[in-house]
C-alpha cells in the first residue's frame, strides 16, 4: 500500500505543515509576505501555503513524499549524495511508452494526453516547475515579486538561457507564448489563461502578469511547464520556420533534452542539450522513446532489456505483479490523482430518479433510487480492486481523490451510503420489486475495449451479489464519450485522471452544468446523470472560498452528497506506477506523479 | 495487350473512386465525433471551434466535393487529430515500414512455401510430406499475435539474439533493419506461407499427373528438368493468384503483427485513424490500400501471360 514504507514521522515537517494552513483566508497573498513570495525559490513554507491554497496538499501525502522511500534494494549502500556522482555519466536510455501507438503531438498548445507532456517536460521549459518534495522552483523564471493586492506579478527571467536552435530566451518569448495560447484557434488551453488579463514585457528579462483576481494556483499550476501546457514556452522563429505541424513533432524549447528525430508513430529520439542552463543536467546522452501499444511485447521488451523504463499510459494491471517479482526491475507506486465510476442513467428503468432534490431518506422511498443504491452497495470495492487492478488502487466513494490530500474526506469510506453491504443491497433490490434479481430488466454496461476485463469483473460481481444480468457493450472511446454526452446509455464506466484540485472533481463532474454532465442530452431531459441544487450551490461557494478550512468543509459536503445520492457508483482511485530496470537510477527528486522527468536520471552502462 | 491494360487501368480508377466515395460517406455515418474524443479533457465547446476550422460544420455534399477536388489535386488533407500533420506525410512515413515488412514476409513465405510445396508433391505421402503438411496446418492455425509473442520470448527475451520490438529504417544499415524485421516478417508470413505451400502441393500433384509430364519423362528428361522446367511453371498459375492476394493483404497492413512489434505501418495508421475518427487519415490510407489492391491484381493478371504464354488478353 501507499506510504507503508514511509513510517518515519518528521516532527519539524508536521509543524511546518500545520502552519501552512494557518493564515488569514482573506489575504490575497495567502498569508505570505511579499518577500516570501519572491523567487528564485520559494521556501518550503511558502510553497506549502500556496499549494494548500490551491488545494494541492494534505499532511499524509506530504509525509509520504518527504520521507524518502528506500532506494531500490541493491543501491542501499551506494545511496551516495548526488554530488559524488559524475555530473555527466552519459549513456542511452530507451523508454517504452505504454498503451499508445503514437506520440501524435509535442506542441504544448495541442497536447491533450499525459503521455505527451511527459515528453515535453524534458524538452520544453516554463516559468516554474514543481518538484515531488513539494518545492516549486523557478524554471525559466529566476525570481519574482508580487503586488500587495496579489494582482500584479513581476517575473525576472533567467539570464543566458538559449533555445535548442540558439535563440536567446527573452521576455518576448513569454509574451509570444501567452498570445498564442490564449487564442482558441491556436491552442486548446485558452481557458486556462482566463484569469490572466495581460502579460507585458517590462524589459528583455522582465515580464509583468496582470490577473483579474488573486489566484493561488498561478505558480504551481498555470505557469507550470509540463502539466500546465498553456504557458510552456515555445520558440517563435522555430514555429514560423517549421510550421505548426512540424513543430508538433520536433518542438524547439529550452529544456534539458532536444528532439533530434521524430519518426511519426515510430518514436522520438532526444539528445542531451549541451547549453542547458544547468550544466549539471541532464545526465544522459540520449533518450529513445518508442510507443508500444500491446502489453505483452511491452513486458518482453523491458525484461529483455530492449527498453529500460516504461512511461506513457499506466502499464496493464496484470503485468505489475510480474514486474515486482522480477529482480531486474524496480516498481515505484504512489497515490494517483483520479477516480473511476459506474454511471447509471437516471432517465432509464429500472433506476429512474426524476429529481434528486430530496433528502436521502425521501429518495430511499423511491424504487428507482433503491435500485441505484442497491447496485452501488453491492459492489465490493476491495474485491474489484483485487481482481481488476491486482490490488493497485484505493476504494472510491466520490470524485474527490486522495491525491487532493487536504480536501480528501478520509471518513467517507465508512460514512457513505454507498459502502459495501451485501445484505442491505439485496434487501433494497427486493424492496424495489426485484427479490433476488427476479424480473430485473437486462441492462447494458458500456466500456471501451481497454476496459473489457474490468467490465467483465463488474458484470460478474453484479451477477453474484444481486443475481442481475448485465451485458457488456464495448465501444471505441470516441463513440462512448458521444453516447455519454448525449445520455444514451444504461450503465457506463468512465472516470478521470490528473485531478489535483477539488474543482477538477466537482466543477467538471458534479454540477448540473458540468462539462461531462450530459452536455448533448435531448432537450426534454431536464438534467444529465445527476443534478442537485445543494451540490451546485456548495460547489459555487467552494470555488471562490479563500478560507481553506471552510473550503474543505464545502468540498467534502458536496462530495458526500454526490456519494449518498449515488450520482454514480464510485469504484476506485488508481495508483501512479513507474517501472524501470535496475540499471536505471531514478532519483526521488524526479518522482512527480504522472511525469517522467529524465534530467536527473542516470543509467549504468 | 496495350488496349487491355488501358481498359483495366480506367476500370481500376473507377473502382478506386467508388471505394473512396463509399468510405467517405460510411465514415461520417459511423457514430463518434473526432473532436469530442480529442478534447475529452478540455471543453466540449472548444470542439466547435475545430469543427469549423476543418470544415466539418459544412453540409456533407459540400464536404464531399471539397474533398474530391483536393484529392484529385493530390492533396489528402491534414490529420485532424493532434498536430495537423499532412496525411500524405503520415502515409509516406508508414509506407516504407509496411513495404519492408510485407516484402520480407512475402519473400520468406514464398521461398519456404514453394520449396515445401514442391518437396511435398514429389515425395507425396512420405514422412517428409506429412511433416510439411503438419507444419503447414500448424502455421495456418497459429494466430499471428501469439506466434509473434512466442518469437519475441524465444529470440529476444531468452536468447537475446534479436530486438523485441520496433523498427529501424534501411538507412540505418542492413542489420538493424533486418534484425528488427525478421521476427515480425516470420509472424506475418507464416499463415500465407502455409496456404501457398498447400496450394503449390496440390497444383503440382495435378500437373504431375498430366500427359505432357508423362511424355517429358518418356523422352528421358531428367527429373529436375521435368519438375522445374515443365511442371512448376504450369502449377504456378493458381499459386500466383494466391500470392497476389497475400502480397496485397500484407501491404494493406498486417495490423496485428504491427501492433505486437510496435511498427507503425499502414495497417496501424488505418486502425488508429478509425479509432480516433480521423477522417482524412482513414480516407487517405484506404485510398492507398485500394490502389495497392487493384494494381496488385492487375499485375497478377499480367504475370499470367508471362508464366503461361497461351494466356492472351484482348482489348
Amino acid at each position: 500500500m501507499i506510504g507503508s514504507s514511509h513510517r518515519h514521522p518528521r516532527q519539524k515537517l508536521r509543524e511546518t505543515l500545520k502552519s501552512a494552513f494557518d493564515f488569514d483566508p482573506a489575504d490575497p497573498l495567502f498569508g505570505l509576505t511579499r518577500d516570501e513570495l519572491r523567487g528564485p525559490k520559494l521556501s518550503r513554507r511558502a510553497v506549502l501555503r500556496l499549494m494548500a491554497a490551491a488545494g494541492l496538499l494534505t499532511m499524509t501525502d506530504l509525509l509520504a513524499a518527504c520521507a524518502a522511500p528506500p532506494p531500490p534494494a541493491t543501491t542501499g549502500e551506494e545511496a551516495a549524495p548526488q554530488a559524488a556522482a559524475p555530473t555527466h555519466p552519459g549513456g542511452e536510455l530507451r523508454a517504452g511508452w505504454a498503451g499508445t501507438g503514437e506520440i501524435r503531438t509535442l506542441d504544448p498548445a495541442q497536447i491533450n494526453q499525459v503521455l505527451q507532456f511527459q515528453i515535453t517536460s524534458n524538452v520544453l521549459g516554463g516559468l516554474t516547475h514543481i518538484n515531488p518534495d513539494l518545492t516549486a522552483e523557478g524554471d525559466l523564471a529566476v525570481n519574482w515579486d508580487v503586488s500587495e493586492d496579489g494582482l500584479e506579478w513581476i517575473f525576472h527571467l533567467r539570464e543566458g538561457v538559449t533555445f535548442h536552435n540558439g535563440d536567446p530566451f527573452t521576455a518576448d518569448d513569454v509574451v509570444f507564448t501567452f498570445n498564442r495560447s490564449k487564442d482558441p484557434e491556436q491552442s486548446i488551453h485558452s481557458r486556462v489563461l482566463a484569469n490572466i488579463e495581460d502579460i507585458q514585457k517590462v524589459d528583455d528579462m522582465t515580464v509583468k502578469l496582470i490577473l483579474s483576481k488573486p489566484q493561488a494556483s498561478l505558480l504551481v499550476k498555470t505557469l507550470e511547464r509540463s502539466s500546465g501546457r498553456a504557458m510552456t514556452i515555445v520558440n517563435k522563429r522555430a514555429l514560423e520556420e517549421m510550421g505548426t505541424d512540424q513543430y508538433g513533432l520536433t518542438p524547439v524549447g529550452t529544456g534539458p533534452f532536444k528532439v533530434v528525430e521524430h519518426q511519426l508513430g515510430q518514436g522520438v529520439v532526444l539528445e542531451r542539450f549541451e547549453n542547458y542552463y544547468d550544466p549539471e543536467r541532464p545526465k544522459l546522452d540520449r533518450v529513445v522513446i518508442t510507443p508500444i501499444p500491446e502489453p505483452e511485447p511491452l513486458a518482453a521488451a523491458l525484461e529483455a532489456g530492449d527498453i529500460h523504463l516504461i512511461g506513457g499510459n499506466a502499464p496493464a494491471a496484470e503485468l505489475i505483479d510480474r514486474f515486482e517479482a522480477n529482480p531486474d526491475l524496480v516498481v515505484s507506486q504512489i497515490t494517483g490523482p483520479g477516480f473511476q465510476a459506474l454511471w447509471m442513467n437516471p432517465h432509464r428503468e429500472p433506476y429512474v430518479v426524476k429529481d434528486f432534490n430530496k433528502s436521502v431518506e425521501e429518495l430511499k422511498q423511491e424504487n428507482g433510487f433503491k435500485v441505484r443504491l442497491a447496485i452501488a452497495k453491492a459492489i465490493d470495492r476491495d474485491d474489484l480492486i483485487k481482481r481488476a487492478l491486482f490490488g493497485r488502487g484505493q476504494p472510491a466513494f466520490g470524485s474527490v481523490n486522495p491525491a487532493m490530500r487536504f480536501f480528501f474526506d478520509t471518513a467517507i469510506n465508512d460514512s457513505s451510503e454507498q459502502r459495501f453491504d451485501l445484505a442491505a443491497a439485496q434487501q433494497l433490490l427486493a424492496d424495489a420489486g426485484f427479490p433476488n434479481g427476479e424480473g430485473f430488466p437486462p441492462l447494458k454496461l458500456m466500456v471501451t475495449p481497454a476496459g473489457k476485463r474490468e467490465g467483465e469483473i463488474l458484470v460478474d460481481i453484479l451477477k453474484q451479489n444481486l443475481n442481475i444480468d448485465v451485458e457488456l457493450d464495448i465501444k471505441d472511446f470516441p463513440v462512448m464519450i458521444d453516447l455519454f454526452d448525449s445520455m444514451d446509455f444504461d450503465m457506463l464506466r468512465i472516470g478521470s485522471g490528473g485531478d489535483y484540485d477539488p474543482d477538477d472533481a466537482l466543477v467538471d463532474w458534479m454540477q448540473t452544468s458540468s462539462k461531462f454532465n450530459g452536455p448533448n442530452r435531448p432537450e426534454d431531459m431536464p438534467f444529465g446523470y445527476f443534478s442537485d441544487a445543494e451540490v451546485d450551490d456548495l460547489v459555487e461557494q467552494e470555488r471562490v472560498e479563500r478560507d481553506l478550512d471552510r473550503r474543505k468543509e464545502l468540498v467534502q459536503k458536496a462530495n458526500k452528497i454526490t456519494s449518498d445520492k449515488v450520482a454514480a457508483a464510485f469504484l476506485f482511485h488508481p495508483l501512479d506506477i513507474l517501472v524501470y530496470r535496475k540499471e536505471v537510477t531514478y532519483p526521488d527528486v524526479s518522482r512527480i506523479p504522472g511525469l517522467v522527468d529524465l534530467d536527473r536520471v542516470t543509467i549504468e552502462s | 495487350m496495350t488496349r487491355y491494360l488501358v481498359r483495366r487501368t480506367i476500370f481500376a480508377v473507377i473502382v478506386i473512386w467508388a471505394v473512396a466515395t463509399l468510405v467517405f460517406f460510411m465514415l461520417r455515418a459511423v457514430p463518434g465525433d473526432p473532436f469530442r474524443a480529442m478534447m475529452a479533457d478540455v471543453d466540449p465547446q472548444a470542439a466547435d471551434e475545430l469543427r469549423r476550422k476543418f470544415g466539418l460544420d459544412q453540409p456533407m455534399y459540400i464536404q464531399y466535393f471539397l474533398w474530391l477536388g483536393r484529392t484529385l489535386q493530390g492533396d489528402l488533407g491534414v490529420s485532424i487529430y493532434g498536430s495537423n500533420v499532412a496525411v500524405s506525410r503520415i502515409i509516406m512515413e508508414a509506407f516504407p515500414r509496411t513495404l519492408s515488412l510485407a516484402g520480407l514476409a512475402f519473400v520468406i513465405s514464398l521461398v519456404l512455401a514453394i520449396t515445401a510445396g514442391i518437396i511435398s508433391a514429389i515425395r507425396k505421402n512420405s514422412a517428409l510430406d506429412h511433416g510439411i503438411t503438419f507444419l503447414a496446418f500448424l502455421g495456418l492455425s497459429m494466430p499471428d499475435f501469439w506466434l509473434g509473442i512466442l518469437l519475441i520470448i524465444v529470440f529476444a527475451v531468452n536468447l537475446h539474439w534479436l530486438p523485441a520490438i520496433g523498427y529501424a529504417p534501411l538507412s540505418k544499415g542492413f542489420w538493424p533493419w533486418f534484425s528488427h524485421l525478421i521476427l515480425p516478417a516470420v509472424a506475418a508470413g507464416t499463415p500465407f506461407s502455409a496456404i501457398i505451400a498447400r496450394m503449390t502441393r496440390s497444383a503440382m500433384l495435378e500437373v504431375l499427373k498430366s500427359d505432357y509430364i508423362k511424355v517429358a519423362r518418356a523422352k528421358g528428361l531428367t527429373e529436375q528438368t521435368v519438375i522445374f522446367g515443365h511442371a512448376l511453371k504450369n502449377a504456378l498459375i493458381p499459386v500466383v493468384t494466391v500470392m497476389g492476394i497475400a502480397f496485397a493483404l500484407l501491404m494493406s497492413g498486417a495490423v496485428i503483427v504491427e501492433n505486437v512489434f510496435a511498427i507503425k505501418g499502414l495497417g496501424r495508421v488505418l486502425i488508429q485513424g478509425i479509432l480516433n475518427r480521423d477522417y482524412p487519415v482513414v480516407q487517405g490510407a484506404i485510398l492507398v490500400v485500394s490502389v495497392i489492391f487493384v494494381f496488385t491484381n492487375l499485375l497478377v493478371d499480367v504475370l499470367y501471360t508471362v508464366i503461361d504464354p497461351r494466356i492472351r488478353y484482348e482489348g
